[in-house]
């Protein structure tokens, strides 16, 4: 059997995590004042963020769910497994999702979405990581930036590892490249 | 001359395919269409109409069937010349319109470009570089084709055997006989997905890693080229082209290309100046390096997160 993954350095604490999420709350708050938002989920890495920020919001919303089917050998198209329930049409829709890297998910979304007709769609991710983005998305709104790491935690797990964890770790990179990161941006070591 | 009422000329930079254009539309009175033309021909039909097509693909296909329909009907009125603007692929299939692609070898339209605009052949090697480089992205943008596959043309004329007078002949007893000569099975208007497909059948990965990004790609419906284009980086002093460099795709809806390298990082130094130099001598050409670690992120995270 396989040894299970193992965790690498902390990235952001449960306390600054926290703070970032009540600020976007704010700030999505303030933009959609006078809006009833659709808050569409992206499950399942999201949940996590969604249900945190959603706490934070002084502004009324609707909140519905996506999954997206993920990629594997022998599927030839993503797939829709879970849709939302509430028509889009002529709604402000705010997509949410743990993370935005190679933006690949995120701009498929946005595509399917468009053709709903909603008023406008937005996205807000929990990170982002612009170093590998491939797909041209814009992220309205996001917790943190992070650099070209694995991380783990709040939402985001690895074969099902670290989902749980209140704050944002690496995963354990046994070439020390991670840490080294980390360390330029004064970040990492304690966990 | 026959029932063909539209012609399309798409040529290489300096191919002498706009002098063909002109003689062909004075005798034939037909008109000519350029780039400015089309602008104004379609600003002036409809303003809200984009004057190049839309990238998603559903609206594509609308706007392609709208202009389609409106050059058709204007060629009822008034014969024309398109010069460019995709031409052979709107036009693709319409028994009314004949296409021809006008091509020259590169050491005479480098010859032609130093002589025209007074340059030494290095120089002119680069200018002629960096115009053939903007059509080949206008036509893989906006209609993601390799327009020089001559199977979009019914004539291929390659203008370092014939005078402009003598391709004028040519052409116009190629339309003759080509008139009424319809084949039996029309031309499929082929969506951007099918021409991608299409290509794809006849693609083969240098590496098992471009393989399976590309099919990442398509998971998402991310229409890619395989290696659609070289860029020239180094020339020698008579402007012969000594080094090159070939993305391995070309994302036509970010116009953005991406060189996949599973070489371990401190190796990839070689692909590095490359890509630098690209930079340097192309600053409008948008190229991203995926590196070994990126890739293994990449694989790691769709086969990973859940």
């Amino acid at each position: 059997m396989n040894e299970p993954p193992r965790l690498g350095d902390l990235v952001f604490t449960p306390e600054e995590v926290q703070k970032r999420v009540k600020e976007v709350g704010r700030c999505i708050s303030g933009d959609y004042v006078g809006k009833k938002p659709v808050l569409v989920v992206i499950l399942r890495g999201a949940v996590y963020f969604a249900v945190d920020l959603t706490r934070e919001l002084s502004i009324p919303f609707d909140i519905d769910f996506m999954s997206l089917s993920p990629f594997r050998p022998g599927l030839q198209r993503v797939e829709i497994e879970m849709d939302v329930d509430i028509p889009l049409a002529g709604k402000d829709v705010l997509i949410i999702e743990d993370i935005i890297d190679t933006g690949l998910t995120v701009n498929f979304l946005v595509r399917t979405l468009e053709k709903r007709f909603p008023r406008g769609i937005r996205v807000c991710s929990f990170l982002s990581c612009p170093a590998r983005r491939i797909a041209e998305v814009h992220v309205h709104y996001f917790c943190f930036e992070i650099p070209d790491v694995y991380v783990v935690g709040y939402g985001l797990d690895f074969q099902g590892y670290f989902r749980n964890l209140t704050g944002v770790y690496t995963l354990y990179d046994p070439t020390g490249r991670s840490t080294q990161i980390l360390k330029a941006m004064g970040k990492g070591g304690k966990r | 001359m026959g029932d063909f009422s539209i012609i399309t000329i798409s040529r290489e930079v300096e191919s002498l395919g706009d002098e063909i254009a002109l003689r062909l539309a004075k005798k034939l009175a037909f008109e000519i269409i350029d780039r400015e033309g089309w602008v104004a021909l379609l600003r002036e039909w409809n303003t809200e109409l984009p004057v190049e097509p839309p990238l998603e693909e559903k609206e594509q296909e609308e706007w392609m069937v709208t202009v389609r329909t409106f050059l058709r009907e204007k060629a009822e009125k008034r014969g024309f010349i398109l010069l460019g603007r995709g031409g052979q692929r709107i036009l693709e299939g319409l028994d009314s319109a004949f296409h021809i692609l006008v091509v020259a070898p590169i050491e005479i339209r480098i010859q032609r470009i130093a002589e025209k605009y007074n340059q030494d052949r290095a120089t002119a090697s680069r200018i002629l570089a960096e115009q053939d480089m903007q059509r080949e992205r206008f036509l893989m943008r906006n209609f993601g084709i390799d327009w020089k596959n001559p199977l979009y043309y019914n004539l291929v004329l390659n203008t370092s055997f014939y005078h402009i007078e003598e391709a004028y002949t040519l052409i116009i007893e190629a339309m003759r006989r080509a008139t009424n000569k319809v084949p039996s099975v029309p031309v499929k208007q082929r969506s951007l997905f099918e021409e991608k497909n299409f290509l794809k059948e006849r693609v083969f990965f240098s590496h098992p890693s471009e393989e399976d990004f590309a099919r990442i790609l398509d998971f998402y419906g991310i229409r890619w080229l395989y290696e659609p284009r070289t860029f020239p980086l180094v020339w020698d002093e008579e402007g012969n082209v000594v080094e090159a460099f070939a993305p391995d795709f070309y994302l036509p809806d970010f116009d953005l290309f991406i060189e996949l390298t599973t070489q371990k990082q401190k190796l990839t130094w070689k692909k590095n100046k490359k890509v630098r130099r690209l930079k340097e001598l192309y600053p409008d050409v948008k190229i991203k390096i995926i590196y070994a670690r990126d890739y293994e992120h990449i694989v790691r995270k769709f086969g990973g997160r859940k």
